[in-house]
């Protein structure tokens, strides 16, 4: 008995060392095969990264970090469905990793399975992160509105968004991102205060004063639209679509005839200047449509809203107008009305044609 | 807590504390031989404990040791496989081709020169351990099947570590028995527990090895057998946890029944699985015999003939070499296309086929486990492609799979449920395990009546009994050769004049007395008449026959009992279970003997494989 339990103490021994032996080769082993994957995904191999992954794997098989690197080399190989299985079993291991189910939201939105990408995307934000949590969660609710927003679930975008703005850290960056993303919902109003926001971090944000004259631009807003597209456009004079919108701020601004910082006779002026703009640009709707302007019996939209343009012309002058104030808010409908109908059968108005149309718009509320 | 020594100003009485102390110690260091001697009586004592308890330490020691040599017969595998098949998940092709090949080679010597009892799974042998060889397993076995199965399975044989790994075990066992000098019995009993400790350690899964060794090896249930099995299981499972870490061999998938009509899905499974056994075990029993026939110079070759095979398979599924649990796990979290796990299923049949007929040493567990999983993993593809919302992931049917074909080619069906249920950990998953692996079973069993091992050990000329067998054995029961109750049948309040007088028109000569507390005794009509003659007439018949008891039977017993009891009583009461003054016949030794020759000659055989002389002659 005293010999078993000696040759036992030396069995120990020796089998203790062994396996000191077995684990440190089976660390290096898994080590070097990562390391080859790494190497392999960095060249653009995901195959041969696949097989060196999966090498690693059989020496360290609870190592969840080697087996996410393995779905992703899957995933850049294609390989949906067998990444998707290995980001399952992760997660069957590892429930509440964030990165685990922020991948598998990732391959929810390549699948296009919606209520799984919402659902994935949840559970990455609210899952836990080993590295930077804040940042990573607020990555994850950005990815998650982009992915609502690409699939038109704007009320659903813009609830994340809130919760989204709740947090963002004093970064003008990330403030001018998510108004951004308020932008695309519509929220023009919660756009305009990120861009705020992030303007008051960074006082010549490009991108914030560009979002921020967009925003009043959508609001409206002309006024202010024009200073921040000025601002942009002294920042970054290349930036044609930032030009572009202030340009159309200016043309608004230069049209608007129910501005009611201008003088009496400048209102009668810019009357004018839309009516004969909208004269022109029917005359040439109906040109390009085939339509009859000079008839007694009118059939077409264009036509009776020519009809309408004939009655008035004759009073559409500067002298009468301006003797009869009351006459501008009748020669401004129709203007607006010969605008639309030919924006409608023509195409999208440009230049001075939108801007009368916004302008017009700009008042509809209170007219 | 002493108190401080007192100091004079000259020193003196320091000095006299000194010389107490050193008095102190040197009678201390005087009674140390008594020590020792009372410590190595207290040692003896403990030595020379009773057998039964000293079995049950011996079980832990037994487990530990085990435990240990699993742990370094997988290292070993593993050291095997890096330093001749690389560190790859996949080997490049030249050493696919010709690793096997002289790993075959190298083994089929060492088999043949050096350990010539190694050949086969290990199962079998332990079982001959048993019953032939009185517990007796040669050192040099354990020492054979490390070296040759670690090279084996090392270089690619598609074989696996588990059985060998019950060998093992149950060798260190017989070593341990025999030189701590237990008695024989105990001796014979011993190897089983080194098996389950092995099995255990190998497999990681103590329940399904005390249950396989129970359910194969051993066939007994008794309390002591299985103390000292479920001893030695744990401490080998503990050791092996202890040095390879607890996690298991694979990933186990979630399961859960989608919908109860995927039991239907679960019962095809269990017809592939079976049909998949069956094509299995027929492979190995077709070609293993004509192996082993041919001229003994080919036992050089064989295994590098199996190794060549399995290496041209290796090209384009290396999936099939090795024990391959990494492919299992792979399986079971849906990383092949259905496709793909119908293949690998088919050619791991062939190749661990080759391997095994080729007389390689090593296990059928781990090829089981891996075509289970294989076809499991399939046949829940292919279901999941029609009715993907009617059935589960096809990790869970590989999972399922694993047992299905345990139950259908190893044919232990407790153990086939039992494992699943411990792997998975999973409650849930024992309706369908049931399901598919009773239907395996069940096909298995009635087109091969055989189970595998005994059919490998027929082959071998061993006639080991075979648990199967024996469990489907119905045995004579009391009943069958029972016979009415005669008449009379005396009351044991009833004085013997009483009892002669009632008699006195019957021509039996032995009467049964009924007694209180259901008792029976008898006694014969000359006895009764002697009692009258000698004037104890009146005397009731409980105290003319007192010291004088039949033993009872009754009707369900098996008949054995009633041969054992019977000695040279003309007939025993056979009684009622509730009531045992109820008599339901008697039964006497003709009665016996003749229900005996009765089922000898209705015999119709279950099996010819059963019968002595269609069985196959050893080679």
């Amino acid at each position: 008995m005293l010999l078993s339990l000696l040759g036992l103490g030396l069995l120990f021994t020796v089998t203790g060392f062994a396996t000191r032996r077995y684990h440190e080769t089976q660390k290096t082993l898994a080590e070097q095969w990562y390391a080859r994957g790494e190497a392999e995904l960095k060249a653009g191999r995901p195959q041969a990264a696949i097989d060196d992954f999966e090498t690693a794997l059989l020496y360290a098989q609870s190592n969840t970090f080697y087996r996410l690197r393995l779905a992703q080399a899957l995933l850049a190989a294609g390989r949906i469905e067998e990444a998707r299985a290995h980001l399952l079993s992760l997660r069957e291991q590892e429930p509440e990793n964030g990165l685990v189910n922020l991948e598998l939201g990732r391959l929810a939105v390549r699948q296009g399975k919606l209520s799984d990408a919402l659902r994935d995307y949840h559970r990455a934000i609210y899952g836990i992160w080993e590295n930077e949590p804040e940042d990573t969660r607020r990555q994850a609710r950005l990815e998650l509105c982009q992915f609502l927003l690409e699939h038109g679930d704007r009320a659903e975008a813009e609830s994340e968004l809130i919760a989204l703005a709740a947090d963002l850290p004093e970064d003008a960056e990330a403030h001018v991102q998510a108004g951004g993303l308020f932008f695309e919902t519509k929220d023009y109003n919660r756009a305009l205060t990120q861009f705020h926001q992030a303007l008051g971090l960074e006082r010549s944000q490009e991108a914030a004063l560009a979002g921020a004259g967009e925003a009043s631009f959508q609001m409206a807003r002309y006024e202010e639209a024009k200073e921040y597209f000025e601002r942009a456009v002294k920042e970054n004079p290349a930036d044609a679509h930032v030009a572009r919108l202030l340009e159309m701020t200016n043309l608004v601004l230069g049209i608007d005839p129910f501005d009611h910082r201008i003088s009496a006779r400048e209102r009668v002026r810019r009357v004018v200047r839309a009516f004969d703009e909208a004269v022109v640009r029917l005359e040439q709707c109906a040109q390009s449509h085939g339509d009859l302007l000079e008839t007694s019996q009118p059939q077409t939209l264009i036509e009776s809203v020519y009809a309408r343009i004939q009655k008035l012309r004759s009073g559409v002058r500067a002298r009468t107008l301006e003797r009869n104030p009351d006459l501008i808010a009748q020669v401004m409908d129709v203007v607006v009305e010969a605008e639309t109908v030919a924006s409608s059968s023509c195409g999208a108005p440009q230049g001075l044609d939108q801007a009368i149309l916004l302008a017009a718009q700009r008042h509809s509320g209170t007219q | 807590m002493s108190p401080p020594p007192k100091t004079l100003p000259d020193g003196s009485q320091a000095i006299g504390d000194l010389q107490s102390v050193i008095d102190n110690t040197r009678a201390r260091i005087r009674a140390w031989p008594a020590l020792a001697r009372e410590w190595l009586r207290s040692l003896r004592r403990l030595l020379a404990m009773r057998e039964e308890n000293l079995f049950l330490v011996l079980a832990v020691v037994i487990g530990l040791f085990s435990g240990l040599l699993v742990v370094g017969f997988r290292i070993a595998i593993d050291w095997t496989h890096w330093r001749l098949l690389g560190s790859a998940l996949f080997p490049s092709g030249w050493r696919v081709l010709t690793v096997p090949v002289l790993g075959g080679l190298a083994v089929a010597f060492l088999v043949i020169r050096l350990f010539p009892s190694v050949r086969g799974s290990g199962v079998n042998q332990t079982k001959a351990a048993v019953y032939i060889y009185e517990g007796y397993i040669p050192f040099s076995t354990v020492v054979g099947k490390f070296i040759t199965c670690a090279l084996a399975i090392g270089s690619g044989q598609s074989l696996g570590p588990e059985d060998p790994s019950l060998q093992i075990g149950a060798g260190v066992a017989s070593a341990l028995g025999r030189a701590l000098r237990l008695s024989r019995d105990k001796i014979r009993l011993i190897a089983p527990v080194g098996a389950a400790a092995g099995l255990a350690a190998a497999f990681n899964a103590p329940i399904s090895a005390v249950l396989f060794v129970m359910e194969e090896v051993i066939g007994n249930w008794s309390a002591g057998v299985l103390g000292a099995i479920v001893l030695s299981a744990i401490s080998g499972v503990v050791v092996m946890r202890g040095f390879l870490g607890d996690q298991p061999l694979f990933r186990i998938p979630v399961f859960r029944l989608v919908h109860p009509s995927e039991l239907l899905a679960y019962a095809v499974l269990g017809i592939i699985g079976g049909l998949s056994s069956l094509a299995f075990v027929k492979f190995v029993g077709h070609f293993r015999p004509r192996l082993q026939a041919l001229p003994r110079w080919t036992n050089y070759l064989q295994p590098a003939a199996a190794g060549l095979g399995i290496g041209i398979i290796g090209l384009g599924f290396p999936q099939v070499m090795g024990a391959g649990y990494e492919v299992v796990d792979q399986a079971m979290h849906g990383q092949y296309v259905w496709q793909m796990l119908a293949a690998l299923a088919a050619f791991k049949i062939l190749a661990t086929g080759l391997s095994f007929v080729s007389g390689t040493p090593g296990g059928m567990f781990a090829p089981t486990l891996f075509i289970g999983a294989m076809i499991g993993g399939a046949v829940g593809g292919v279901e999941h492609h029609f009715f993907p919302r009617l059935t589960g992931s096809v990790g869970a049917y590989a999972l399922v799979g694993m047992g299905t074909l345990f139950a259908g080619f190893l044919r232990a069906p407790m153990t086939s449920v039992f494992m699943v249920l411990e792997v998975s950990g999973n409650y849930s998953i024992i309706v369908p395990v049931m399901v598919s692996n009773t239907i395996a079973y069940l096909i298995s069993w009635r087109y091969q009546r055989t189970g595998f091992f005994d059919m490998v050990s027929r082959q071998e000329g061993l006639d080991l009994p075979s648990m199967e067998e024996q469990r489907e054995q119905s045995p004579l029961r009391v009943e069958e050769a029972m016979q009415p109750p005669p008449e009379p049948v005396l009351d044991g309040d009833e004085t013997a004049w009483g009892a002669l007088e009632r008699i006195n028109s019957s021509t039996a000569e032995y009467l049964l007395v009924s007694l209180p507390n259901g008792e029976w005794s008898a006694v014969t009509k000359e006895g009764l008449r002697r009692q009258a003659k000698e004037g104890r007439g009146g005397l009731p018949l409980r105290s003319v026959v007192a010291g004088t008891r039949l033993p009872r039977l009754h009707p369900d017993q098996p008949l054995y009992v009633a041969l054992r009891q019977i000695g040279d009583r003309p007939f025993l009461p056979v009684v009622h279970r509730a009531d045992f003054h109820r008599l339901q016949g008697v039964v006497s030794l003709s009665d016996i003997l003749t229900a005996y020759r009765a089922a000898f000659e209705t015999r119709r055989p279950l099996d010819p494989d059963l019968e002595p002389e269609s069985r196959e002659a050893p080679p």
